[in-house]
C-alpha cells in the first residue's frame, strides 16, 4: 500500500516535472491570457488603493490584459502578501503590492510568511511624501530649532504619529538617535487623529504623510521638514531632512511583487507594464493628488533594496525594543 | 458674502436637476443598505466610490453622503421589526423598538424614529452650517486626557444600560474589555493576545462581533421558538406618534440631537458611542427608567435623534479642517481628493458653490428621507415581510456578505458565526450583549487615551483633575457610580431589579 502511493507520488512527480519544463515556454509566450488579479492590501477607497487602481488601468493598457484590483485588507497591510504568498501560484496571474511593513512585521510578530523567501519581487513603484508639522505660532522655525530645544529639554519635545512601529515612529526615532536627543512619542490611530492633535496644541508636533496639507496652505500648520530625496514640489520651500544635517531618507516605499518562484519571462512582462504604466498621465495625475512620489527601482534593484531593508528593519525594531521573543 | 448668499448658492447647486438625483440614489441606496443587516455605510461607499469617478465632484460627494446619512434612517426599521441592527448604529434601537413592535406599536416606533431621525439630522446639518468653524476648533481642545475622562464617563454609564443583574452586565463589559485587547498595542506594537495569528493581529473586527451577537444570535433564538409572526401579520399603522409619545420624546430628541452633534464632532466619535450615551442618559434621567426594555419611546427617540446627529456633526471637522472623525468621512476625504479637492480650512473659500452645494443638499436629502421613510415606510416592510423561512436564510446570508465585503477577509464570517453562537447562549442564561459591544468599542480607546495622557503629563496623574473638561466628565462620572449609594437612588434601582426578577 504505502510502496504503491509512493511509487504513484514518485511518478506523479516526474510527470508533473516534465509537464512543467514543457511548459513553460509555451505560458511564458503566451502569458498574458486572461486578467491578473493585483492584491491591494488596504481597504478600497483609502489614497493607497485610488492610486494603486490607478496604478492598474494604466499598466493594463501595456499588459494587454485587464489588472483586477482585490482589497485585502488587514495585519498592517501585511494581509494581502500573506495570502498570496500562502495560496497563490507564481504564474504571473498573481500580484500584491508591497507595503514596507512586509519586510517590518516579520521581526516584530510570527508571520505566516518569510519575506526573504516567499516572494518574487517584479519592481518598485511609489514613495510617500513624510514630513514633520508644527503650528504656526509655534515657536520652531526650522527642524533644526526643534532638535535643540529637545536636546536642552529632554523628553519635553512630543510628537504624534499615526500609530506606534510605523515609518513615521521608526525614522523619528532614528533622527532622535543620530542627534543624541530624546523626544516622548506619542502614537495615535491613524492620520486623522494626529493633525488634531498639533492643531489643539496636545502635542509638539507631528510626522505623517500629507494629510496636513491642506492646513499648511492655509497656514495653520508649519512644515518643517520633508523626508524625502528631494524637495516636493507643493512646498518647494522646506529642505529635506538631508539639507537639516540628517543623511536619512524615508518614504515608506512600495513595490510590486508575486509569489516564489516566478518565471523571469513573466516578470519581465508585469515589470514593462508596470514601469510604462507609471509613465502614464492618469496615474501621474493621481500621485500628485495624494502628494506621491515615483520611485522606480528595476527588478533586480528592487530586490537587492527588499533584501537589504529586511535587514535594516530588524536593526530598527530591535533599536525600539519591539523585536518578537 | 453673507449666510442667506452662500445658501442660495449652496441651493443653486443642489437643485440642479442631476444633483436632485445624485441625491436621491444616495439617500435610496443608503436606506436599502440600512434596512438590510450586514451591509453598513463603510462597504456601500467602498464600493461606490469607483462608480463616481466619472461625474463631477459636488455630485460624488453628495451621492456619497447621501448614503452615509441614508443608511442612519433605515437601520432603524430593520432594527424595529425584526431586532437586528441593520446598521452598527441601531443596536440600542433595539432594545426598545423591537419590545414597541411586539406590543403592536412598530407604527409609532418606525414613526418617531424617521421624525426623530429627520429633526436631528436637519439640526445637525444647521449646526454644520452656523458654527462648523467654532465648534471644529472646540473639538481641538480635545486630547487625550479629555477622550480618557469622556470614556469613563461612557463606561460608567454602561452600568444603567443594561436591564437586570448588575454583577452580568459587569461580566460581559469585562469580557469586550478583553476581546479589545487582542491585536498590536497601540502604544508600543507590542502584540497582545494574538496566538501567533496573522488575523489577529489588527484585532477583532466590531462588524462580525456585532452582526454575530444580534443577527445571528437573535435567527439562532427564533428558530427554537413557535413562530407566530406577531409583527409582520399586522398591517403598519399608526405612524404618527400619539401625543403622550410625544411628550415623552420630545426631552430625548432634544438632548440626543445635541450629545450626538458634539460626539459627531469629536474624532473617534461618532455615531454608534452617542446611540449608546444617549440611551444610557435617558434610562438615568427617566422618571420610570424600569420601562426601559420593555417598549419605551424615549429609548428609540433618544438614540435615533443621537446617530443622526452624529452622521452630521461628523462633516464638521472633515469639511472645516480636513481631519475625518470617523472611517466613514475618511472614505469622503478619499472621495474628495480623487475629485481634485482638498476639504480644510480653505475649502469654503476657495470652493464655496462645492461647500454650500454639499450643505443645501444635506437639507434636501433629509426631506427626500423623511418621505422615503414615512409615507413610503410600507416599502421597505416589504422587504422584510418575506415568510421567515426564506427571510431568515436571506438575512444570514446579507450577514456574511455584510461582514466578508467590509473586510475580505473569511475568518471574520467565522467569528462572526462564532459570536453568533456565543450571543445565543448568552440570551439563553440571561446575558445582554450592548455592554460587551460598548466596552469593546469603548475599551481600547480609554486604555490608548490614558497612556498617551500620562506619556504627555510625564506619568502625572493629576492632569485628569487640572484640565476643565476632562474633569468635569471624571467629576459627572463618580456622581454616576456613587448614586447607587444614596437612598433615594438605592430604592429606584432596587425597584428596577425587582421588576426584572
Amino acid at each position: 500500500m504505502l510502496n504503491r502511493r509512493t511509487i504513484l507520488r514518485g511518478m506523479s512527480g516526474v510527470l508533473a516535472i516534465s509537464g512543467w519544463v514543457a511548459a513553460v515556454p509555451a505560458l511564458a509566450d503566451t502569458y498574458p491570457s486572461k486578467p491578473v488579479t493585483f492584491i491591494v492590501p488596504w481597504p478600497a477607497g483609502g489614497s493607497s488603493d485610488l492610486t494603486m487602481r490607478a496604478l492598474a488601468e494604466s499598466a493594463s493598457k501595456h499588459l494587454g490584459q485587464p489588472i483586477v484590483i482585490e482589497n485585502r485588507a488587514g495585519a498592517s497591510g501585511t494581509a494581502g502578501p500573506a495570502v498570496m504568498a500562502a495560496s497563490a501560484k507564481p504564474d504571473g496571474y498573481t500580484v500584491a503590492q508591497m507595503p514596507i511593513t512586509v519586510f517590518r512585521l516579520p521581526h516584530m510578530v510570527k508571520t505566516s510568511f518569510d519575506p526573504s523567501k516567499d516572494f518574487t519581487y517584479i519592481l518598485n513603484v511609489t514613495g510617500y511624501t513624510f514630513g514633520v508639522v508644527v503650528k504656526s505660532d509655534a515657536k520652531w522655525k526650522t527642524f533644526g530649532e526643534l532638535v535643540a530645544d529637545a536636546k536642552a529639554n529632554p523628553g519635553k519635545i512630543s510628537y504624534g504619529t499615526p500609530g506606534a512601529g510605523t515609518s513615521l515612529h521608526v525614522t523619528m526615532e532614528q533622527i532622535a538617535s543620530m542627534a543624541g536627543v530624546k523626544f516622548t512619542h506619542v502614537p495615535f490611530k491613524g492620520g486623522a487623529e494626529t493633525n488634531a492633535a498639533v492643531l489643539g496644541g496636545h502635542v509638539s508636533a507631528v510626522a505623517d504623510s500629507t494629510g496636513w496639507g491642506s492646513l499648511v496652505d492655509a497656514k495653520e500648520l508649519r512644515l518643517l521638514v520633508i523626508w524625502g530625496k528631494e524637495r516636493s514640489k507643493r512646498w518647494p520651500d522646506v529642505p529635506t531632512l538631508k539639507e537639516a544635517g540628517f543623511d536619512l531618507i524615508s518614504n515608506s516605499p512600495f513595490g510590486i511583487a508575486g509569489p516564489k518562484g516566478m518565471d523571469p519571462k513573466v516578470v519581465a512582462k508585469l515589470h514593462d507594464a508596470f514601469k510604462k504604466g507609471m509613465e502614464e498621465p492618469a496615474y501621474a495625475e493621481a500621485m500628485r493628488k495624494f502628494d506621491m512620489e515615483p520611485f522606480y527601482m528595476s527588478t533586480a534593484d528592487y530586490d537587492k533594496f527588499a533584501r537589504q531593508t529586511i535587514e535594516e528593519q530588524g536593526k530598527l525594531v530591535e533599536l525600539l525594543g519591539l523585536k518578537k521573543k | 458674502m453673507d449666510l442667506l448668499n452662500s445658501l442660495a448658492l449652496g441651493f443653486s447647486v443642489a437643485l440642479a436637476p442631476v444633483n436632485l438625483l445624485y441625491c436621491f440614489a444616495g439617500v435610496f441606496v443608503g436606506t436599502l443598505i440600512g434596512v438590510l443587516p450586514g451591509i453598513g455605510p463603510v462597504a456601500a461607499m467602498s464600493l461606490l466610490l469607483p462608480a463616481t469617478f466619472a461625474i463631477p465632484p459636488e455630485s460624488a460627494i453628495i451621492l456619497m453622503a447621501g448614503v452615509y446619512y441614508g443608511s442612519m434612517y433605515g437601520g432603524s426599521t430593520t432594527a424595529i421589526l425584526v431586532n437586528i441592527p441593520g446598521e452598527a448604529a441601531s443596536v440600542v434601537t433595539c432594545l426598545d423598538g423591537y419590545q414597541m413592535a411586539r406590543q403592536g406599536r412598530a407604527g409609532a416606533a418606525l414613526g418617531m424614529a424617521a421624525i426623530g431621525s429627520f429633526l436631528a439630522g436637519t439640526l445637525a446639518v444647521v449646526g454644520l452650517m452656523l458654527v462648523a468653524p467654532t465648534l471644529a476648533r472646540f473639538a481641538l481642545k480635545f486630547g487625550p486626557a479629555e477622550y480618557f475622562s469622556l470614556m469613563v464617563l461612557g463606561l460608567s454609564i454602561l452600568a444603567y444600560l443594561s436591564h437586570g443583574s448588575l454583577v452580568k452586565a459587569i461580566i460581559m463589559a469585562a469580557a469586550g474589555l478583553v476581546l479589545g485587547l487582542v491585536g498590536l498595542d497601540s502604544i508600543t506594537a507590542i502584540p497582545r493576545l494574538t496566538f501567533d495569528r496573522m488575523e489577529l493581529v489588527d484585532g477583532l473586527g466590531l462588524v462580525p462581533i456585532v452582526m454575530g451577537l444580534f443577527g445571528v444570535a437573535e435567527i439562532l433564538a427564533n428558530l427554537e421558538q413557535h413562530l407566530t409572526r406577531e409583527v409582520f401579520q399586522r398591517r403598519i399603522t399608526g405612524l404618527m406618534p400619539s401625543r403622550d409619545d410625544w411628550r415623552r420624546s420630545a426631552g430625548p430628541l432634544a438632548r440626543g440631537s445635541l450629545l450626538g452633534f458634539v460626539l459627531g464632532i469629536l474624532p473617534g466619535g461618532g455615531a454608534v458611542i452617542s446611540s449608546f450615551l444617549s440611551y444610557g442618559l435617558e434610562k438615568r434621567l427617566s422618571k420610570t427608567p424600569e420601562r426601559f426594555g420593555k417598549g419605551a419611546i424615549e429609548g428609540v427617540a433618544g438614540p435615533e435623534a443621537a446617530n443622526n446627529a452624529a452622521a452630521g456633526g461628523g462633516f464638521i471637522p472633515l469639511m472645516t479642517l480636513g481631519i475625518p472623525p470617523n472611517v466613514v468621512m475618511a472614505l469622503l476625504l478619499g472621495a474628495f481628493i480623487v475629485h481634485g479637492l482638498q476639504p480644510g480650512p480653505l475649502l469654503m473659500i476657495q470652493k464655496p458653490d462645492i461647500f454650500w452645494g454639499i450643505v443645501a443638499s444635506m437639507y434636501i436629502g433629509n426631506i427626500m428621507l423623511l418621505i422615503l421613510n414615512l409615507p413610503l415606510i410600507g416599502m421597505w416592510v416589504q422587504v422584510l415581510k418575506v415568510p421567515y423561512r426564506i427571510l431568515f436564510p436571506l438575512i444570514l446570508l446579507f450577514c456574511v456578505i455584510g461582514v466578508y465585503t467590509a473586510s475580505g477577509a473569511i475568518f471574520d464570517v467565522y467569528l462572526m458565526i462564532g459570536f453568533g453562537v456565543i450571543g445565543y447562549l448568552m440570551r439563553k442564561f440571561g446575558y445582554e450583549p450592548a455592554p460587551l459591544v460598548l466596552a469593546f468599542v469603548l475599551g481600547p480607546m480609554l486604555e490608548n487615551n490614558l497612556r498617551k495622557a500620562l506619556l504627555l503629563a510625564q506619568g502625572d496623574f493629576t492632569t485628569f483633575v487640572e484640565r476643565p473638561i476632562s474633569a468635569v466628565c471624571l467629576a459627572v462620572a463618580a456622581l454616576l457610580l456613587l448614586s447607587p449609594l444614596l437612598p433615594r437612588f438605592g430604592a429606584r434601582r432596587n425597584a428596577i431589579a425587582l421588576e426584572q426578577s
